[in-house]
């Protein structure tokens, strides 16, 4: 105690408080870095392209499961059903885990799709192509 | 000068360089992190890959070209073949048709002129696919070409030459 009331105890205050600042600094960094990496835009861009590939990729009466359960985890926490994240209009693929936007893109086969969550414990996706249209 | 002699202003002045250094490191992150996930995902490369599979597979099956195709030894002049192939390049995302596909068939004796030629998409994009040959721009379509040969039910050689474009480019490249 005695260090506190000296001279010296003033610089050892400004230092602690001087790595408290530093430390909050790269916590803040950090929490921006992974907020990022694992944002409901980058997501959504993520697997609507890689189901629209398994779609181009796959034939008719094939079932496909995508572990989605980043987007699944990411979607509920904002207040959405598992149904609502994928949905497949014509021949367009739209992900949404957020309420506000989405992310759609195409596919070039002409195929009836559809796709639900799987009702098992782990989070994937079903993605049925049940024929050519 | 008075900063310099006195040792806790040197801390001061110490401490607001630490934090300068700090906020211009912070800032080309920032920078480096918003430049990185705002480029999106070019999978065009893949797709225009998986084009020219899904036109192989409609023209020929098991290493013989598809009989709506060829017959008795000659090919058939059926130029809206691909519209068979279960393909479908119109998107209510797009104004214009985002995808080109041609198909070229050669005697094998004769690699230099096409016996057959089928076309499907919009061929506005071919243009941009000679211009990747000499400049490689990602703003632009992507291109991929494959050959294989195939046989007709008389057993006749021939060379089949697909080639595959996708646009897409505000989705797959930051313009």
């Amino acid at each position: 105690m005695s260090v506190m009331k000296n001279n010296r105890g003033t610089i050892l205050i400004e230092n602690v408080v001087f790595l408290i600042l530093n430390i909050l600094f790269l916590t803040i960094l950090i929490l921006f870095l992974y907020k990022q990496g694992s944002g409901a835009i980058v997501l959504e861009q993520s697997y609507a392209k890689n189901i629209v590939l398994l779609i181009d990729a796959g034939k008719p009466i094939m079932e496909m499961k995508l572990n989605m359960e980043d987007a699944i985890n990411l979607a509920e926490k904002n207040g959405l059903k598992r149904e609502e994240i994928v949905k497949i209009t014509g021949n367009t693929v739209t992900v949404k885990l957020s309420s506000n936007g989405g992310y759609s893109y195409s596919f070039f086969k002409d195929v009836d799709v559809t796709a639900y969550p799987d009702i098992s414990t782990e989070k994937n996706y079903i993605i049925n192509i049940n024929g050519y249209k | 000068m008075m900063i310099i002699n006195n040792k806790r202003g040197g801390d001061k002045m110490l401490s607001a360089y630490w934090f300068a250094v700090l906020l211009i490191v912070a800032g080309g992150i920032f920078a480096m992190v918003y430049v990185y996930y705002g480029t999106p995902y070019d999978v065009r490369n893949i797709e225009t890959r998986l084009l020219i599979n899904a036109v192989a597979d409609c023209l020929s099956y098991d290493g013989r070209i598809n009989s709506n195709l060829a017959s008795e030894g000659n090919l058939i002049q059926n130029t809206n073949f691909l519209n068979q192939c279960h393909l479908i390049f119109n998107s209510s995302e797009w104004k214009d048709e985002q995808y080109y596909t041609e198909v070229s068939f050669y005697k094998i004796t004769d690699l230099e002129n096409s016996l057959l030629t089928l076309k499907k998409g919009n061929n506005n994009w071919v243009s941009q696919c000679e211009i990747q040959k000499t400049e490689t721009s990602k703003n632009l379509v992507q291109c991929s070409t494959k050959m294989f040969y195939s046989l007709d039910n008389s057993n006749n050689q021939y060379l089949i030459k697909i080639l595959g474009v996708v646009r897409k480019s505000e989705k797959n490249v930051k313009i």
